[in-house]
């Protein structure tokens, strides 16, 4: 069981190993769970019907702009973290809102004072006393 | 739902209030500096001397400098991004070295950065040997090469820990062509696993550090991780610079001893001797404002002529080492020009 | 050596601990954070003092973690995530108080039985440690992934998952810095930009269990109701030191296994709770009941990642290797004070070295009394309406992957790629679990593996090397011998209801 291995291609090696193993557990799987498999369209359909689309699909669209933002928004002020606090605190507002069932003053507005004070608690705690960079 | 718009208006004017003084504020010089650093550790050498350079220099700047760990790809990159001078990096001979031996990441920094001034050198870089090798220098080493005798190097490759097992093989062939083949490599990564390899018997000599590997010399030679240094590839006149208490219980006498031209690797016919320090340099974008870069030389000649960091750089073993952008740039280039030569001269059987 | 405990002493050890639990419980905040950014304090503070502090942050930091991971379902650090497996079934069963009781004790029991191996047998465990070359390390790793059999509920879709984790942990270039030749592979056309580092742990992990956990609820329409509904913590749940009984074994078991693994370099933290909970439920009487709210289950996690940080730290002291990554920066604090830390440490230093014994000691009794008496109020997380908890969660996830690394904007990438992706894999019925072990343990496999191969040119040597390696062989044969029983039993259950 001899094996010389190159220091040239020796990134290549384990992700061969590790590959096939992969490739042989998937087709067992496929082979085991075929029925279950070619079931998925109406498996998905299923999940896509009882989803709450409005609250799953917002989630996503806010944190993928929340995300996109947050560094054009810091490039404004470099290095002082305020593209995370102005993009943070609408985020925790807005994804708020969507999270909450009745929007009603007396859970606005203790939301509202979270999305202000969190974030700017948070960038104070991590620009200052722990001195670390945020976008 | 119209309270919830009022509200995200009145929000969001307040933060666009909020917001208006501080770009007023902004000045000539940007208030608040990254300096990232081609290293991820912040218990690494590299970092170490960031935050005694970016300390010095934010007192006499009056700005915020912050370190970040980031490693050598993303600061690089980070550098890329931003040409405004907000951004700087620190790092040392690697920044070249991982370019001359095509290291994935590594652009040449001479065409693609402004190199900025030398700030310290760290001149730990060693090889060593187990405590009962036959070698006791590298005179004996080379020869064992010459008599067909294969030497097993341990060194993490690309960069500062291969440079001077390079040298060695680059002796080899002036000593007698073709000698070259028996130094070989054994490629592993930190210096733990360069230990290991050692002590595994999987390797004859290791690159290490003076700092790291200093106590495992004052072992006793019946423990198997005793130790002993070979070659010490700093140049004299850096070590001569070093604290004569020395490291540990190793005098500077005693690591001179180890150095060139006691302990010598040849780089070419005429017999000059090979050395490596590594110097750590600032490094900015190529667009960054040369007011900026002039501020901080500016800056870095005062602070160096107060004389404080020097005490704090030799505590933590650095020599210190400032030298303003122009001369930085040159002393390096023919620093690398030397290297890129032993480099050329033993490729091919490079490994 | 008394002189050098004073009050300062004292109360660093104090306020580092109580710093280090807040960072070790907010979910992508962890000890190595807690200790990075103290760091540069300890110049000014002198060397024992300035230990004082690092320590107590290290010990708290370890030890917080159990709290959201109970609590929350996020590992607050890597290593407690085999706390969530018992941790989270026996908060929803309103046990979440006495999780967190059994997590506090068993956190303090691992952390005094590592402390107490550290301070009688330092230099002769490291002698043995360095015994471990690339061979034996890479069976102590393959031992921890054998456990991705017994940690699923579908051996194969769990086998599956994990190998998958270790497929993705390779994506990148292979690290020059672990022993690489730093060439990229497994990375898309295109891609190299963002890729060529590979994902980084910490957004993985907490994409995972944190963002993927909130896309499920929105998914489910975030049911309104607190939740405090879900998780009752009150005074109500019960707990005894009776449950305690009969576990000395599995206690004293998964200290010594998480000491050990801390004393492996290289070897990594996460394996030592992952090791100590698979033997836990090995050797367990019920190990059908693990993974469903076994007290046991999180004793073996919670003294196994304690007991790693008196491990961690004998390569560090006896050898000048740091044994993890928050043992890596106690370097740092010791070079910055012109210390060197090799083999002559213990000898040279001994007012340093005793200095940290006792800080250790006072550091995990002041952890143990802070968290045990801080559990009301950590407690209140779960009162907090989910329409506030999940944004502020969200953002903690954030500054947690954009921090880690400090400051790598793919990184908070990372964090919504695993998040879509963990919603995505219960969907697919594949298993978090062991994706996440595979994860992590995927890279030290790799180079242990083949250098192995690279530095012996025989796959035999895996069988051959020393009789450290057999035994890890019986090891490993063990686990997986124990994972087939059980599925057989699992399946012969359903087969037959009676």
């Amino acid at each position: 069981m001899n094996i010389t291995i190159d220091f040239e291609t020796s990134h290549l090696v384990f992700p061969t190993v590790i590959g096939v193993i992969l490739a042989i557990l998937g087709l067992a799987i496929l082979v085991r769970d075929r029925r279950r498999i070619a079931a998925a369209g109406s498996y998905w359909r299923e999940t896509l019907g009882w989803m709450d689309k409005k609250r799953f699909f917002g989630t996503l669209v806010l944190t993928l702009i929340y995300f996109s933002l947050m560094v054009p928004v810091g490039n404004f002020w470099p290095n002082t973290g305020y593209g995370f606090l102005f993009c943070s605190v609408p985020f925790v507002f807005l994804s708020g809102l969507l999270f909450m069932h009745d929007w009603t003053l007396r859970g606005i507005i203790p939301l509202a004072i979270v999305a202000v004070v969190g974030p700017t608690f948070v960038w104070w705690l991590f620009t200052y006393p722990l001195f670390l960079t945020l976008p | 739902m119209t309270i919830t718009r009022r509200y995200l208006l009145a929000a969001a004017s307040a933060a666009a209030m909020l917001a208006q003084p501080m770009m007023a504020a902004a000045q000539d010089l940007p208030r608040n500096i990254r300096l990232v650093i081609g290293s991820t550790s912040t218990g690494g050498d590299t970092y170490q001397n960031s935050a005694i350079v970016a300390d010095a220099l934010s007192e006499k700047l009056g700005v915020n400098i912050k370190v970040d760990a980031v490693g050598a790809t993303e600061a690089f990159k980070a550098l890329d991004r931003d040409s405004r001078g907000t951004t700087m990096m620190m790092f040392h001979d690697q920044s070249y070295l991982g370019n001359l031996y095509g290291v994935t990441g590594y652009d040449n920094p001479f065409e693609n950065y402004t190199v900025g001034p030398t700030v310290a050198i760290n001149p730990g870089n060693a090889y060593l040997v187990p405590k009962d090798s036959p070698y006791q220098s590298m005179e004996d080493i080379l020869a064992a090469a010459e008599s067909g005798e294969r030497v097993r190097v341990a060194i993490q490759p690309g960069g500062v820990s291969e440079i001077g097992f390079s040298a060695m093989k680059n002796a080899a062939r002036l000593r007698s062509p073709g000698s070259e083949e028996n130094i070989v490599a054994v490629n592993t990564g930190s210096q733990s696993d360069k230990n290991q390899a050692m002590w595994d018997d999987l390797a004859d000599v290791i690159n290490g550090s003076i700092q790291a590997n200093e106590q495992f010399t004052q072992l006793p030679e019946d423990d198997q991780k005793a130790m002993r240094f070979v070659w010490v590839t700093a140049r004299p006149e850096t070590l001569e610079q070093a604290p004569a208490e020395g490291m540990g219980d190793t005098t500077r006498d005693q690591l001179l001893q180890y150095a060139a031209p006691n302990s010598s690797v040849p780089v070419n016919e005429e017999g000059e001797n090979f050395t490596f320090d590594k110097e750590f340099f600032f490094l900015f974008n190529q667009e960054t404002p040369q007011e900026f870069i002039d501020a901080v030389d500016t800056a870095l000649a005062e602070i160096y002529e107060e004389g404080t960091i020097q005490e704090r750089q030799k505590a933590a073993f650095f020599i210190p080492n400032y030298l303003p952008t122009e001369e930085a740039q040159q002393h390096l280039q023919d620093k690398r020009s030397t290297y890129e030569e032993v480099i050329s001269e033993i490729s091919g059987d490079a490994s | 050596m008394f002189e050098i405990i004073t009050p300062l002493f004292l109360s660093l050890i104090v306020g580092g601990v109580f710093v280090g639990i807040v960072f070790g419980a907010i979910p992508g905040m962890t000890a190595t954070m807690a200790v990075a950014v103290s760091l540069p304090l300890t110049y000014s503070l002198g060397l024992e003092n300035g230990l004082a502090l690092l320590l107590g942050l290290y010990v708290g930091g370890i030890s917080g973690g159990l709290v959201p991971a109970i609590l929350l379902g996020i590992p607050g650090t890597p290593s407690s995530i085999t706390t969530t497996f018992d941790g989270v079934p026996m908060a929803q069963r309103g046990e979440g108080e006495a999780a967190l009781r059994i997590g506090i004790v068993s956190s303090l029991v691992g952390g005094l039985i590592s402390l107490l191996i550290l301070w009688l047998f330092a230099p002769t465990l490291a002698d043995f440690a360095i015994r471990f070359s690339y061979v034996e390390k890479f069976l102590i790793i393959f031992f921890a992934l054998s456990v991705m059999a017994a940690l699923s509920s579908d051996m194969l879709l769990g086998i599956f998952s994990g190998v998958l984790g270790v497929f993705v942990s390779l994506v990148g270039v292979y690290d020059i810095s672990d022993g690489g030749n730093g060439e990229l592979r497994l990375v898309p056309p295109g891609t190299e930009y963002w890729l060529d580092g590979g994902f980084a742990l910490l957004p993985v992990l907490i994409g995972l269990f944190g963002l993927a956990a909130i896309l499920e609820e929105a998914e489910r329409g975030v049911p309104s109701a607190a939740s405090s509904d879900e998780i009752a913590i009150g005074k109500s749940s019960s707990f005894s030191f009776s449950v305690f009984r009969g576990q000395t074994l599995n206690l004293i078991r998964s200290s010594g296994i998480g000491t050990f693994v801390g004393i492996l370099p290289g070897v990594g933290g996460s394996a030592a709770s992952i090791i100590s909970y698979t033997n836990a439920k090995t050797f367990s009487k019920h190990p059908e009941r693990f993974g469903k709210g076994e007290p046991a289950g999180i004793m073996a996690s919670e003294a196994g990642n304690n007991g790693l940080t008196g491990g961690a730290l004998v390569p560090l002291l006896s050898l000048g290797i740091p044994g993890d990554s928050t043992t890596a920066l106690l370097i740092g604090a010791f070079t910055l004070q012109g210390i060197q830390v090799g083999p002559l440490f213990i000898g040279n230093n001994p007012t340093t070295w005793n200095a940290m014994i006792f800080a250790m000691l006072i550091a995990n009794l002041v952890m143990f009394a802070m968290m045990y008496f801080a559990i009301r109020y950590f407690a209140l997380v779960v009162t907090v309406p989910k329409h506030i908890l999940f944004p502020v969660i969200l953002m903690m996830c954030v500054i947690g992957a954009y921090t880690i690394n400090y400051g790598i904007m793919f990184d908070v990438w990372t964090l919504l790629i695993f998040g879509v992706f963990g919603w995505l894999a219960v969907k697919l019925r594949l298993e978090i679990a062991p994706f996440i072990i595979g994860f992590i343990l995927g890279p030290s496999a790799e180079v242990y593996f083949v250098k192995s191969l690279e530095s012996f040119g025989t796959l035999s040597i895996f069988f051959t090397k020393s009789w450290i390696a057999v035994v890890l062989w019986i090891l490993i044969a063990g686990s997986i011998a124990g994972s087939i029983a059980m599925s057989r039993k699992k399946a012969g259950q359903v087969a037959d209801p009676s």
